[in-house]
């Protein structure tokens, strides 16, 4: 099977792709639990610098109409918006410190793509 | 023009002198007598709302809705004719589970796993296999049980009470007309999550009725977003009590300092976190003087449902009893479908946002539960910026009608023997 990759002025994204990129909801909660303090920061910060040049690139798009590269490339966007608030509230933790159990609390949209 | 006043510190109670000041009991928390009385007289009488039409746009598409609160199970279907009906879940045969599916498209029947009764959408049973072999038996006499079922801004609610006292519309009252208005059917983008806390619904309910919390709960995720120079304890900048509903506001600090990605999403999206001066949405009742110092609206609609309005989204939670010590809990947030790659991603980023706030919100509840349950504290002790749930016991009881039933003092007395027999 033939991995779509990243546009390549992005392609220095892509081992983070690899680990991070994913469909669906439900796989970024999953990745983000199995991730360390340590991972979860480097996304963030490496994406972070980013963001500007990514947003206006897939801005180009509408949603409906995405090469499939730029739509891998926007799932990358979400696992950032995944950890966020976890780097910028709960010190990279990846869980919500004090707080209920995440696994138990469902996401029902959780298996839609996009 | 300056811009009205608004007192941040205000002693609701004075506003609201029938609510009392005293402290509450914690009894309907805990008391299954309690319970079974709300599932008479609460749940099996008034409008209960059961889901969205964007959820049955076609005809034929269907809900089902298991009410345990109130011993059954409803469908929700669209019919040939394009309106919204209710019936009990329940075949007319031998009394089985009709519909077990969560939602979809019925393609214009239900049939029965049992025997194979089949229904359309408008409840008539149309097909009985070997109906020949039962005895003076006439179809048209054995459609579904009914159930009053309306529509208002889109919100389906029914009411399991063969004979409503009260429309839709009568019931919801001034808060209905408040919050008509307002594009709920414009923002379809939905964001749903739920889970079954063990504790009681109204525990789930309280936590999320008071501002009071902010600060100890949200410490780490809303350090500044929902408190102030001017609210440093997030008072409530108004309060409205209507019948048995009712509403409040929660204060946003003007002054918030996004995050760097938060700065990022609120250049796509709206979000509870962003203070927005696009107010011209909302409905001229939600936030009348078009306050910068706004964050959402809080309608709390008895019995069970707190919806949320602010400008470019809106979002619910719903608390269902499963028993006395369970319930599920429903967390759904409403944005416009996203068109562009930006859009989306602001909507993934204020959703992850509430979501942590609610794993924060829910992350007392059932400790809070398994406390009360050891019936060591009597009552709640509520301050004037907790009026909500003051209000809200105080409704209950009206329906419930338990310590009317038990006398004006019981739970007085009971607290007193109590006391008595413990020193």
């Amino acid at each position: 099977m033939t991995q779509t990759l990243l546009p390549s002025q992005f392609s220095d994204l892509e081992p983070l792709a690899e680990k991070w990129a994913f469909a669906t909801q439900n796989q970024r909660e999953a990745c983000r639990r199995a991730r360390t303090p340590g991972e979860i920061r480097e996304l963030y910060d490496v994406l972070l610098t980013r963001m500007d040049a990514i947003l206006d690139y897939l801005n180009q798009f509408t949603l409906e109409n995405m090469p499939p590269e730029a739509q891998r490339l926007m799932y990358l966007t979400f696992a950032l918006a995944e950890v966020a608030p976890y780097v910028e509230c709960y010190n990279s933790n990846p869980w919500v410190p004090d707080s209920f159990e995440d696994i138990r609390m469902v996401a029902v949209h959780g298996e839609r793509v996009g | 023009m300056a811009a009205p006043v608004v007192d941040l510190n205000k002693h609701w109670s004075l506003e609201y002198p029938d609510l009392g000041t005293e402290p509450v009991p914690t009894e309907p928390c805990i008391s299954s007598e309690y319970f079974e009385l709300e599932r008479e007289r609460v749940f099996k009488k008034v409008w209960l709302y059961v889901g969205r039409v964007e959820e049955i746009p076609n005809p034929g598409d269907y809900l089902m809705k298991d009410l345990p609160a109130a011993n059954t199970s409803v469908i929700v279907a669209r019919g040939k004719d394009g309106a919204v009906r209710a019936f009990h879940n329940i075949c007319s045969h031998r009394g089985n589970k009709l519909v077990w599916d969560g939602s979809g498209s019925c393609r214009g029947y239900f049939s029965c796993k049992f025997h194979g009764w089949t229904y359309n959408t408008h409840g008539e049973l149309v097909n009985v296999p070997d109906e020949e072999m039962f005895h003076n038996f006439r179809k048209s006499k054995h459609g579904l049980v009914s159930v009053a079922c309306e529509v208002w801004e889109g919100f389906i609610f029914i009411n399991l009470d063969p004979q409503p006292t009260q429309t839709l519309t009568e019931y919801l009252g001034a808060q209905g007309e408040r919050l008509s208005g307002f594009p709920y059917e414009a923002m379809t983008a939905s964001y749903f999550y739920r889970t079954e806390l063990k504790c009681n619904w109204k525990i789930a309910l309280d936590a999320f009725s008071e501002g009071y919390h902010v600060n100890y709960v949200h410490g780490r995720s809303y350090p500044d977003t929902f408190t102030g120079k001017d609210n440093p304890m997030c008072h409530l900048p108004e309060v409205r009590l209507d019948g048995p509903h009712r509403s409040c506001v929660v204060y946003g600090n003007p002054d918030h300092k996004p995050s760097p990605v938060a700065a990022l999403a609120y250049r796509f999206g709206e979000s509870v976190t962003k203070r927005t001066a696009a107010m011209e949405q909302l409905p001229p009742g939600v936030n009348p003087n078009r306050a910068r110092e706004f964050a959402f609206d809080i309608a709390g609609l008895f019995p069970n449902l707190l919806l949320h309005v602010l400008p470019g989204m809106w979002f619910t939670h719903q608390f269902w009893p499963l028993a006395v010590d369970r319930t599920l809990w429903e967390g759904k947030a409403y944005w416009p479908a996203a068109r562009t790659p930006g859009e989306r991603f602001a909507q993934e980023f204020n959703n992850v946002v509430l979501r942590s706030a609610w794993l924060e919100d829910t992350g007392t509840m059932e400790a809070t539960h398994q406390a009360l349950s050891s019936g060591v504290k009597k009552y709640f002790i509520f301050q004037e910026q907790e009026i909500l749930i003051r209000h809200s016991y105080k409704v209950l009881e009206e329906y419930v009608g338990f310590y009317k039933k038990n006398g004006k003092n019981a739970a007085k007395k009971r607290g007193k023997l109590q006391a008595v027999r413990t020193t």
